[in-house]
Formats: C-alpha cells, structure tokens, sequence
C-alpha cells in the first residue's frame, strides 16, 4: 500500500500550552485510521491541521509527496464530517449536499447525478427538500457524510462524529461508516475518545495522550498488547497491578510469584501488569492461582461483573462503648440536654472550635415538645497536650451538661507495602444514636474520626469499607469493635457464572493471560 | 411563577395600560374635532388633516425624517455589520475597546453627545445642515447594528465557516453563503432599530441640523408654543402608520410559521418518517 | 477567516472621528475661555468657577437630581408591580401585554409629550407635577420591561423548591423572587434615571418654561445665548455626576452578586 499522508514532527503551541509535541505519522491509502484519546491530547488538533483550519507551528504535512503547509483548506483534496455535522441551516438536504459541487461551477446535471448518488448511499431517498434543521441526529450525521463525500476527497476526516448520537444508533452508524468506507475505497481518519468505537471500525488505531503517540497498533495489538498502563486503560477494560519482573516468564505481585510468557525486561524491574477481566476464572477455594472474597456483583446483561477482594487494605479497629443515655433533664425549664465524651487528636486542638466540639461530643437540647433548643453555651479549655478535660454546654434557660474531651495521641496503623496510614479512636454513643442515624457507615467514620493517608505524599486516602458485627435496629450497651479500612487489592472479573457477595473463591488464569508492560516515564 | 392573577392585580395593570394609551387616544381623537379647542369635542371634520398636507413645513419635515433615516439606516447596517464580522475576528483587546466607546454614546445622555457632535461639526467649520445630521444619525445607529449583529456571530457555529471552507469555498464566498445568511435576523433587528431611533431622533437632530431642516421631532418642538391641532392630525398619523406596521411585523410571521408548520406535517404524512 | 479582522478597521477610525473627537471637543471647549475657536485656545477654570459660584445654578442641578431621583422611585414603586403581574400571567398574555407596553414607545417622543399637553388642561396641577407625569410617562416602560425579562428568567423550580422548603408566599417573594430580580431593578435605574436628569424637552413642553432643568439651561447656552464653553462645562458636570451614579450603581449591582454567590 501506498502512504497517503505523511505527517512529519508537527508542533502545535496555543498560548504557550504545547498541544502537539512532535507528531509523526504515516497514513496509507484506503485506510480506516483512528484517532484515539481523551478530551485535549491534541487528537482534533491534529485532524484540524490536516484539514487546513491550523497551521502547524512545526513540521510538514505530506499529501501524495507534496507538503501542503501552504495549501488553504478549500483547496485540499480532504473534506471534514464535523463533530456537531455544522449543516448549513437556510439549506434543504438537497442543498447541502450539492454546496460543494456548486462552489466548483460543475453543470448542474452532473451535481444532480452526484447528489443522487449520494443521497442513496446515505439512506436519505425521500428527504431531499427537507428542512436539516428538521432531522434526527442519525440523518443529519447522513447528510453531513453525503455532503463531504460528494466532491470525492482522497480522505474523509471525522471529528467525534458518532458522539452526538445515542448508543443504539452510535452501534448503528459504526457499521453502516465502515460499509461507506470499504464501498467508496478512501481514507478516513476519525477521532474519537471512545474505545469501543475505535476498536470496531478501525484498521489502524493511534493512542495519543497530551500531544503525544503511546501506540500505534491495529485494534487486536493495542487491545492484546497495549505498550504502558495508559493505553491498557484506554482501550477496554482492564485490571492494572503493581509488580515486579523478577525474570524472565515470571512476575510477582502481592507477595507472590506468577508465571507469564513476557520477557526481556531487567532483574526485578517494576513493572505494570494488567490483567483483562474476562481472562480470570473463577474456581473453588485453594485451586486456583489465589484466593479472595467476593466484595460486588454487578448484573451486566450477558455477563457478571464480579469484584473480588483478595488481599485487604490498611485497617484498624476501635471499640465503640455503647452507653445508657445519661441525659440531664432541667424540670423547671421544661428542657432536656445531652452530650458524650470524645476522644481526639492533640493536633486538632488548635483548629477547634465550638460547633466541632458540639458535633463531636453530638451535643443537643430540646423541650418537653421535642422541639429543639440551641446551644448558647459551649464551654472548654482545651491543651495541645494529652489528658482529660472538662466541657460544658448550656441553654439559655440554663440547663447544663458536661462531658470529658480526652486528648490523647492516636494510635496509627502503618502499612508499609501500601504506603498507608490509618487512624481512628475509640468513642461514646448511646443505644438510641446508633439507632437513629440514617447513615451510620459515615456517622461511624465522623464519630470514630477515622482519617487515613498516603504516607509517600500525605494525600488523603478514602476509607473504603466499615466493618462491624451489631445488629444496629436492636444494639444494647456494650463494647463493639468496629473495623475501618481502605482499598485492599481488588480484581475486575468477567463471569457468566452465578456467585454470591461475600462468597469465598479461588482465582485462576493461564501465563499468556498476563500481560506485562513497562512502566510510564 | 403560578399563572394566576387576582382581580385587583389585573385592575393595576389595566390602569397602567390605560396611562400608556390615554394619550394617544385623547391626540388621534382630537384630531378629528372640528374646533380649535384642545379639550372640547365640537364635531367631527378633517380640516386638521387637509391643513396639515397642505402645509409645506410639514411635509419637509417628514420627508427630511424618512430620507434622513432610510440614508442612516442603510449606511449604519452595512458599516455595523461589516464591523461586527471584523470584530469576531479581532484580537479580544480590539473587540472590548471597541464595545467600551460604542458604550459612549449609548450610555452617556443624548444632549451630551449632540453637543459634542454639534462642537465638531463647527469647529470644523462644516456647516450644519442635512448632511452633518445624517452623519450623526449615522455615528449614533452604528453600535446599535453592531450591538444586534454581534451575539448572533458569537452563538454562530464556528464549524460553519470551516465546513463552507472545507467544501470548497473562499472566505469570501463562505462569508456570503453561509455568515451572512445566519446573521440576517441580527441584521435586520439592527436596521430595525437604526430606523426607528433615526426616525424618533429629536435631541441630536436638534443640535446638528441647520436653518431649514427639521425632521418631524423639531418641528413638533418648535411649534407647540401656539395651539395648532395640525399637529395631532400629524400625531395621529404617525400613530396609524406605526400601528399599521407593527401589526404586519408581528402578524406575518406567525401566519408564515403556521403555514410551514402545515407543509411540514403534511411533508411529514408523504415519507411516513420521522 | 483571520483576514476578515481587517473589515472593522475602517470602523475604529470612524469611531475615533467621530465618538471620540465630539467628547474630547466637550472637554476642550469646557476648559478654554469665551471664544468659540479651536485655534484661540487658553486654558481656564473659568467655566466651573462661574457654574459653582452662582446661586442658580446649583440650585438647578439640584432640582434636576431631585427630579430624576423621585422618578426613579416613583417608576420602581409603580412598574415593579407590574412587571410582577405580567410575569405571574399565562405565557400568551405575558407576551400580549409585553407588546402592549412596548407599542407606545414606538411613538416618537416629542409627540407622545404633545399629547400630554392637551389632556393636562383638563386638570389644575402645578408646573412640576406636570413634569413629573411627563417624565414617568416616558421612563416607566423601560422600568417595566427590564424588572420583567429578569422576572421572566427565574426558573419556576425556583419557586417551587422555596414552597417545598417551606417558605409561603410572602418570604417566597421576599428571599427568593426578590433577590433574583434586583438586577433588572438596577438595569432599570439606569435606563429612567439618566435621561431623567438630563430631560429638557419635557419640562420645556410641559412645565411651560417656568421650570428650568439643567437640560435646559445647557440647550439655552448653546441655540440661544451661544456661549459655547459655558454649556460644555455644565455638560461635563453632568456627565460628571452621571458617570459617579453609574459606577455606584453597578458596584452595588455586583456587591449584590457576590452576596448572591
């Protein structure tokens, strides 16, 4: 085959931002090519350059061994299917699609011959007067086709021209693009930012990522064989691990060593692993590869989504006193306050103030009515040192009740191989609280101040998952440990087998199934 | 908001209603008394309205008003609309200093910028007359076009100049077949406009014309001092004439759509689809 | 489609003829002593000096800020209401009534004033209340129609969400409405309050000629007494003035919108 276009190192810069850094490309006649990456990796930039609405700041553009920098666009053997179509609305159908033709001057029977032609290659028979203002998205996308095909380009650029449809129609128009482009044998490059569209239509996919190529590839390598974690993640769905190479045809990750068919990188490399969801089995427990629990099943039509958990996150465990209320009832007031003790941070101390120690303490006033009375008393005297200290909070009738703050120094849990911290105290409520609280996962991470943090760059870490053994419709006093913990190791799992949620499994696939790649500069 | 109004909220707005058009009844029904009086019908007759086409002074001033403002109207929505293609383009800097001197006239008080007007025009030693008013009806309607063309450029797609580009067009050619036809509707409303301020102009009139040009605002002005009821049969003209105008302005397009409406459903009804 | 950059050029040298000359002429003639020539040119504060020292003409400026003052009330008090009650009428009659208030304004000025002539004979009012009736004829539309489009452009799930949080009618309008459509009350300010202060023909036509504003004293320096440098001084007073309102206006407009955010 033939090269078509060449594009050659082009540079792009808007107001100093660097949007294509050096592009190299080689496009061949009748190619289906496509331009894949998320909003602002220079994708339409590119496509807009080759169409001749922007002037590279570096580099040529080849077209048939001719650089066509200078050429303007409406002199370009190159026509343009715009994202938002950009019909023109004081045009019929008929109209539109003739525009190019009749700003060439061809005889008029020959435009109509074309437009025809057109017309019924799109589908559109019938619609020819008709308003383009008056058409669905599915035909206006026809039209838009038509009128650029029509005056015969070499190539055909597409810019996100399936992404105004909905699903169903986009699946539609995905085929019905390909079958034009195989029946008219031209180029088209298309951008998109969606895999799917760009692993069914394409013969050639170019994964582009900040103004820069990460893959080159037809749909089959970049799916099987994607270069770096990026394009893994771009293109399909995929579990991405964290490992190390330790030879060849073996890598290890979470403390155990797997077989895989990859080689040639260095001793004890890091490297990125993926793993595609629908390559891992499923089996009974200790036959497989390794074990886990299953944490989500997500119905998805033809098959499960399956989450399994198999090693867990940093967690750490506190002990929540359930107690008798000890509420204070003030009778001549008519007015009943209460409020708990609470542990915290002496690195909080400076930064506290009065409505934190009351939603700390979870301190509140109301009438024989029920009805609400506000604080207008907080008092506490607070160090920046461990011990005990006093807290009383009042109405304005006077009703009191005092609590301890206990300052103390968190005891942390450190996991060293996940860079984690996690903490947490221990903390009053009373039976009714626990009742009462219509989110008690967050209410049991505000009252237990769990907070947990990435120790490399302090980041904060989300607590994933509360753990704890109560019946909380039904809790008396007593002690009961509640467990706070982040994000374990969790794998993606494709499986038309039936499983349940908190289910026990092994898992299990074969070397070639591994796909190790390199770590991103 | 609820659509509903209570009796006396629709009293309230009928009384402000009939405060709008107390005065203009009273000046059309006036016009046809047959007395001098200004407050007591004695008859009916169209002595006014004979008088008032046979009296020259008028008939100047509605033909200086009409000429004065079809030249201003012309001139200022071909200038304002090139201007406002130009400025689409320009760098932002350009664009916002422009629209801050265009605010100039627009926001400072009619008398201020006549005087100005009228200060240039004679330190120019240009004589005041017709044409020195047209040039400031002219000055005055340009930001108004420009201020009607300019957000139907901004809400313009961009991909439709490119599209006409791409398939083949000049930028002069996609300017005519494609820019220009999107933009018409602000084209227009701008002439509309420039028409109707040029034609109501009294105070920039006032200080830029010279001896013997007066439009229909000056010689309104200059001739209430004595009671003269040629001028509500001028006034009750006017009134016809504009009325006239509007009705066919908002009538004719809603006939217009409810036609289309019936082509395109009976379009529709032929294809069978959507 | 850069190229067309260059179609507003000849325009911004227009704009500089003839925009920025005539007010840059004003400030030329307002500073320079009797004389009316471009050439003689002395500079002088002569104009002000003489603008500030005597009694009148304060006291007409005066009068002419107080006028436009009390119009500006008098229009919010009467066109805020009714802004109110076009925008809680069914769409159609919304658009019907917008049309209605619009149709006069079509109507040249001049004679819309005239009519007022006649139809005041019927009463005894003094000069001013005449000139007020005039000036509040002119300006309450616009006060309207602005008050109106910002009414018009509160989303209605605004007002329902203030009901379902359980705020009646009265506290609805007071929190919700309210607050939402002061920016067309300001937009409105500006459009009556303005003119207003430099109206001259409708005092003239209806205060007949007792009741002097600075609008007519400028008028009268420059047709009849041709005193050229004192009129441009009086204007750049005015404009002065104007421009300090503007600026107070729009700041309190955008204290407005951040106490909004």
């Amino acid at each position: 085959m033939k090269k078509l276009i060449q594009v050659k190192n082009v540079v792009k810069t808007f107001d100093k931002q660097v949007v294509l850094k050096g592009i190299s490309l080689d496009i061949e006649e009748n190619e289906f090519v496509t331009l894949l990456g998320p909003s602002g990796c220079g994708k339409t930039t590119l496509l807009r350059i080759i169409a001749g609405f922007l002037d590279p700041d570096e580099g040529h553009v080849i077209m048939d061994g001719e650089d066509i920098a200078k050429i303007p666009a409406y002199q370009r053997d190159v026509n343009t299917v715009f994202q938002h179509y950009a019909l023109f609305p004081h045009l019929n159908v008929y109209e539109n699609i003739a525009f190019g033709l009749k700003i060439k001057k061809q005889p008029k029977d020959i435009i109509d011959q074309k437009v025809r032609r057109m017309i019924s290659l799109v589908g559109l028979e019938g619609f020819e007067q008709r308003d383009v203002t008056r058409l669905s998205g599915g035909q206006q996308q026809r039209v838009a086709i038509a009128r650029a095909l029509v005056n015969e380009p070499k190539v055909l650029l597409l810019d996100e021209s399936l992404s105004a449809l909905d699903k169903n129609l986009r699946k539609e128009m995905q085929l019905e693009l390909k079958q034009i482009q195989k029946e008219v044998g031209i180029t088209f490059i298309f951008v998109t930012h969606d895999q799917e569209e760009a692993l069914t239509m394409s013969d050639k996919i170019v994964i582009m990522k900040d103004g820069e190529i990460e893959q080159i590839g037809t749909p089959t390598e970049v799916y099987n064989e994607p270069v770096n974690e990026y394009c893994a993640r771009f293109v399909g769905d995929s579990n991405i691990i964290d490992g190390i190479m330790k030879k060849d045809r073996l890598v290890s990750f979470d403390d155990n060593d797997y077989e895989c068919v990859d080689y040639g990188f260095s001793e004890n490399e890091e490297v990125d692993i993926m793993l595609r969801p629908e390559d891992i089995n499923i089996t009974p427990r200790n036959k497989g590869l390794l074990n886990g629990e299953v944490k989500s099943v997500l119905f998805k039509g033809i098959h499960n989504e399956v989450i399994v958990e198999t090693s867990s996150g940093t967690s750490k465990t506190v002990i929540m006193h359930v107690t008798k209320s000890h509420d204070i009832k003030n009778e001549e007031a008519h007015e009943t306050i209460s409020a708990k003790n609470f542990f915290m941070d002496p690195e909080d101390v400076p930064t506290l103030t009065s409505s934190e120690v009351i939603t700390r303490a979870n301190a509140q006033a109301w009438t024989d009515e029920e009805e609400e009375v506000s604080l207008t008393k907080v008092d506490f005297n607070v160090k920046e040192e461990e011990g005990v200290y006093q807290c009383t909070f009042g109405t304005e009738k006077g009703t009191e009740i005092t609590i301890n703050i206990n300052v103390v120094k968190p005891a942390a849990i450190e996991d060293k191989e996940n860079e984690e911290v996690i903490q947490a105290f221990d903390f009053y409520r009373d039976a009714d609280e626990i009742k009462e609280s219509v989110a008690l996962d967050t209410d049991l991470i505000l009252w237990a101040d769990a907070y947990a943090w990435n120790t490399e760059d302090d980041s904060r870490v989300e607590i994933w998952d509360v753990k704890y053994d109560f019946d909380d419709e039904n809790i008396t006093e007593g002690d009961y440990p509640v467990t706070f913990s982040t994000q374990g190791r969790e794998l993606k799992i494709e499986t038309t087998q039936f499983i349940k949620e908190g289910e026990r499994i092994g898992l299990w696939w074969k070397p070639e199934d591994i796909h190790v790649m390199r770590k991103m500069r | 908001m609820e659509h509903k109004t209570k009796i006396h909220e629709r009293i309230y707005a009928a009384l402000i209603l009939a405060f709008f058009y107390l005065p203009i009844i009273y000046v059309v029904f006036f016009s046809f008394n047959q007395s001098k009086s200004l407050t007591k019908f004695t008859g009916f007759s169209l002595q006014w309205y004979e008088k008032m086409f046979a009296d020259r002074m008028i008939m100047s001033a509605i033909g200086y008003t009409v000429l004065c403002a079809v030249i201003a109207t012309f001139v200022s929505t071909i200038v304002g609309t090139v201007t406002a293609i130009g400025l689409s383009k320009s760098k932002r800097v350009l664009r916002e200093a422009v629209n801050q001197v265009n605010n100039l006239p627009m926001l400072n008080p009619d008398i201020v910028t006549a005087i100005g007007f009228m200060l240039f025009f004679t330190s120019l030693k240009i004589k005041t007359g017709f044409v020195t008013m047209v040039l400031a009806h002219i000055a005055f309607c340009i930001p108004y076009v420009i201020l009607s063309v300019m957000p139907k450029l901004r809400t313009l797609d961009p991909n439709l100049a490119e599209a006409a580009l791409d398939l083949g067009c000049t930028p002069m050619q996609a300017l005519w077949k494609v820019i220009i036809p999107q933009i018409k509707p602000g084209i227009v409303s701008g002439a509309l406009v420039a028409f109707t301020m040029s034609f109501d102009d009294f105070v920039i009139s006032l200080f830029t014309t010279g001896p013997g040009v007066s439009n229909i605002s000056i010689y309104v002005y200059g001739a209430v001092k004595r009671v003269n009821p040629t001028i509500n049969a001028l006034s009750a003209i006017l009134v016809f004439v504009i009325t006239a105008v509007l009705i066919i302005v908002n009538v004719v397009p809603m006939i217009r759509e409810r036609r289309n409406a019936k082509n395109v459903n009976a379009a529709e009804l032929e294809t069978g689809v959507n | 489609m850069k190229s067309f950059s260059k179609m507003a050029y000849p325009y911004v040298v227009w704009m500089c003829v003839m925009i920025i000359a005539p007010m840059l002429m004003i400030v030329f003639y307002a500073f320079s002593a009797k004389g009316n020539d471009l050439l003689a040119f002395q500079f002088t504060f002569e104009n002000f000096a003489r603008f500030f020292s005597d009694t009148i003409f304060p006291s007409v400026l005066w009068r002419s800020l107080k006028m436009a003052f009390v119009t500006t009330a008098l229009c919010i008090l009467l066109g805020y209401p009714t802004a109110y009650i076009f925008a809680k009428m069914k769409p159609n009659n919304q658009a019907i009534m917008i049309l209605l208030v619009t149709l006069p304004m079509w109507i040249n000025v001049l004679v819309r004033t005239y009519a007022w002539r006649g139809l005041l004979g019927y009463v005894d009012l003094s000069s001013e209340m005449r000139v007020y009736v005039g000036m509040i004829y002119n300006f309450l539309p616009f006060m309207i129609l602005e008050v109106y489009t910002s009414l018009s452009k509160i989303d209605p799930n605004l007002i329902v969400a203030s009901h379902d949080l359980g705020a009646d009618d009265g506290e609805t309008f007071r929190r919700v409405i309210l607050p939402l459509s002061l920016p067309g009350v300001v937009s409105g300010i500006t459009l009556v309050f303005l003119p207003a202060v430099s109206s001259f023909f409708i005092p003239k036509l209806l205060g007949g000629g007792q009741y002097v504003l600075i609008g007519n004293l400028i008028e009268n320096y420059f047709i009849t007494s041709g005193d050229w440098n004192f009129g441009s001084a009086i204007s750049l007073i005015m404009a002065v003035i104007i421009l300090i309102s503007m600026f107070v206006m729009r700041k309190m407009d955008y204290s407005n919108k951040e106490a909004g955010d």
